[in-house]
């Protein structure tokens, strides 16, 4: 009888299984026909998997609006995605795959800097649009800026100047613990929170680094309970963060502590319930908010839980505007030829959701309002559990920005 | 700053984190003992357990969740034992890998389709609350019993295999089921009562880390390969292996994470490449039963 199975092969059945698991999910075959394809790139599966899966919902209510309305130039638009896991090379691949074999001339999504940024070279490399995503870190527009690429979304330098007065009138200048994600993004906003309070006197006693898709952060959180800070600044995002925060409530640490989540959605509010409550935090976009001031929102709130059933979180609304924006700057443009679209977005002057925003020429940064958002209770959410904060401010994105002497974009000439 | 006092609590949060995966680790090792099965489904049974923990604990609060869920599991891995997968116990393990981990995959994608790809998470109830002075930390007491709580069960089910005719049933078909097989011995009852039993202790750890862990369907693949790591540092099919795998495992990640923590990651690995190279059997790998 065949029972017996040798260790060696044991372990490497394990390490092929393994391989399988991480590797490429099949797509669709391209067939060229008079159409635009655009290339999704978003995290469906990990740590960023729910900010993805929204921002789906977004392209795909977004598309079927361009499409009924007939379309780009007379041109269907017909979508192509790609899981990238929140993994650069994973992002890198769908992306090369999308441009290579299916033809897309725009890419758009991603929940990560980290991904971004490695999309966004490829995407300068290929001459292929990137209207980035859900992506916070300062690199994307700044230091790895590329020619081919857009970002409407806030940077980390905004979220710390827009939060510099609250953070001085509810944290103050004690000791701040932070707790970060170790990434392009993480290091990111931790640089500019400590430009912003240390200046004014805070102390940062630790920064504990973790890696993105960590589940248990009893390690850190029992350090930070040791260090008996005033503030804990939790630089997580996704389930990350909402593991992070419901465990630092058990480690007691929401009583004893004032916390800070200097950027969060409302999937993350879904997930932490009542452990936000109080929490500061920023967003480019809230639907409640916006949907009550600018009939174009509301338009799009409306049309999206019509839809799906569930409001929109902040990463959707901007993946709905990029397409639009990528639509009207196609048909600006009359062309689908990246040089022109370029031009015809650099500087561009519009009003979408929120009021009047523009793209800025030299880093391709979309300048636009920022809010500073306080998280409230389950209970004073009336019933719907994504309505998880009261605005404290929004602040004009001008006013925020790096400024270009600030910066080291320096973009390419083609 | 590392001091004596952070090291201490650090040992304490790797031995919670250990007993989690002790939990998993023993069941994918008497699977692996008595079926002679790789059994890459063991973290569906997981995400089974947590997401039917989830449901029932919104209906019927936590309690009955913990017996719930489990017994859900159980009922499933037997469904899937007597259907599918006694079919392969006598293929090759590339055969049975391909198989469980095909299952492990539609299980996941089974999960999205029913409850959707968002994270959950169940609160914790309050009677489970607080917290107790530990290592001069003030420190979650569920965290606390729930170590506790695997601990129990592990000292039960090695019971149930040292001290009841089942377990000496199972005990000989790990040693030579040809041989119990021919004494009549109902080998294929030991086997789908070891593998529901491996299959339970997964739903249950579903269940009962989601207050800690947020739930998704792909949570329990997150578990499988540190689990499979812990089975081989301890020993393939031994149970105390897995018990002081899961325990070693659980410490280096959180000392690691306190010291070095960019290595958290990839520590448990470099130790499993140590033990396969110095001790192939695992550290507490009985030989005679595991030929290699």
């Amino acid at each position: 009888m065949k029972d017996s199975l040798s260790r060696g092969r044991f372990v490497g059945g394990s390490l092929a299984a393994g391989a399988i698991a991480f590797g490429a999910a099949p797509n669709v075959i391209a067939a060229p026909t008079k159409e635009i394809v655009i290339g999704l790139d978003i995290p469906l599966t990990g740590p960023y998997s729910d900010q993805g899966q929204d921002q789906l919902r977004a392209y795909t209510l977004a598309i079927d609006e361009v499409n009924k309305a007939g379309g780009i130039m007379g041109m269907k638009v017909r979508p192509v995605q790609g899981d990238d896991q929140t993994t650069a090379t994973v992002a890198v691949e769908n992306a090369r795959r999308m441009i290579e074999r299916d033809g897309a001339v725009m890419i758009t999504g991603g929940s990560s800097t980290g991904t971004a940024v490695a999309v966004s070279g490829l995407c300068q490399q290929k001459s292929t649009i990137f209207m980035a995503t859900l992506t916070h870190g300062d690199e994307t527009t700044d230091l790895s800026c590329h020619k081919h690429t857009f970002r409407r979304y806030i940077d980390a330098h905004m979220s710390a100047r827009a939060m510099a007065t609250t953070l001085m009138s509810k944290y103050g200048t004690g000791r701040w613990f932070h707790i970060t994600a170790d990434y392009t993004w993480g290091h990111s906003v931790f640089d500019n929170l400590v430009a912003v309070v240390e200046p004014k006197g805070a102390k940062t006693v630790n920064n504990v680094l973790l890696k993105l898709g960590t589940t248990d952060f009893s390690s850190a959180l029992s350090q930070a309970q040791a260090a008996k800070p005033d503030v804990l600044v939790i630089t997580e995002f996704g389930k990350d963060m909402v593991n992070c925060l419901n465990q630092a409530a058990q480690f007691g640490l929401t009583k004893s502590t004032k916390i800070l989540v200097p950027l969060a959605d409302e999937y993350m509010a879904k997930g932490t319930g009542d452990n936000i409550d109080g929490v500061v935090t920023t967003a480019p976009f809230y639907f409640k908010y916006h949907a009550a001031r600018h009939p174009a929102a509301k338009k799009f709130v409306d049309a999206f839980i019509a839809r799906w059933g569930t409001p929109p979180s902040n990463g959707a609304e901007n993946a709905y505007t990029n397409i639009y924006q990528y639509k009207g700057a196609v048909e600006r443009a009359g062309s689908i030829n990246p040089a022109a679209v370029i031009a015809k977005l650099e500087g561009y002057k519009f009003t979408a959701t929120k009021g009047p925003e523009y793209w800025r020429t030299w880093d391709h940064q979309g300048i636009n309002s920022v809010l500073v958002m306080e998280g409230v209770p389950t209970a004073q959410r009336g019933g719907d559990i994504f309505a998880f904060a009261k605005v404290l401010e929004e602040h004009d994105g001008e006013t925020v920005a790096v400024t270009q002497a600030a910066s080291q974009c320096k973009i390419e000439s083609a | 700053m590392i001091t004596a006092q952070s090291l201490l609590q650090a040992a304490l949060n790797g031995l919670i984190l250990g007993m989690i995966y002790v939990a998993i680790a023993i069941g994918l090792t008497i699977i692996f003992g008595m079926l002679r099965l790789v059994n890459f489904a063991h973290g569906a049974f997981y995400g089974i357990g947590a997401y039917v923990g989830l449901v029932v604990a919104k209906k019927a609060g936590f309690g009955a969740a913990l017996i719930v869920a489990p017994l859900a599991v159980a009922l499933f891995a037997l469904a899937l034992d007597r259907i599918v997968l006694r079919r392969f116990y006598q293929k090759e393990p590339t055969a049975q890998i391909l198989l469980t981990f095909g299952i492990a995959l539609m299980v996941e994608e089974a999960l999205r389709m029913i409850f959707g790809g968002t994270t959950q998470q169940y609160p914790l109830p309050s009677w489970l609350g607080g917290s107790i002075a530990m290592a001069g930390l003030q420190y979650p007491a569920y965290h606390i019993y729930l170590a506790a709580a695997i601990a129990l069960v592990v000292v039960a089910v090695w019971l149930f295999i040292r001290r009841t005719n089942y377990g000496l049933l199972v005990r000989a078909g790990i040693r030579d089921r040809t041989m119990v097989q021919l004494l009549g011995g109902n080998v294929r009852l030991a086997s789908s009562i070891i593998f529901a039993l491996g299959a339970a202790l997964a739903g249950l750890v579903g269940v009962a880390a989601s207050p800690i862990y947020s739930i998704d369907p792909g949570t329990g693949f997150n578990f499988l390969i540190p689990s499979f790591v812990v089975v081989v540092i301890g020993g393939l099919g031994s149970f105390w292996g897995a018990v002081l795998g899961g325990i070693i495992v659980g410490e280096l990640v959180s000392i690691t994470q306190l010291v070095f923590p960019p290595g958290a990651d990839v520590i448990i690995y470099v130790v499993m490449a140590l033990v396969l190279l110095f001790r192939p059997q695992g550290l507490l790998g009985e030989t005679e039963v595991i030929k290699g």
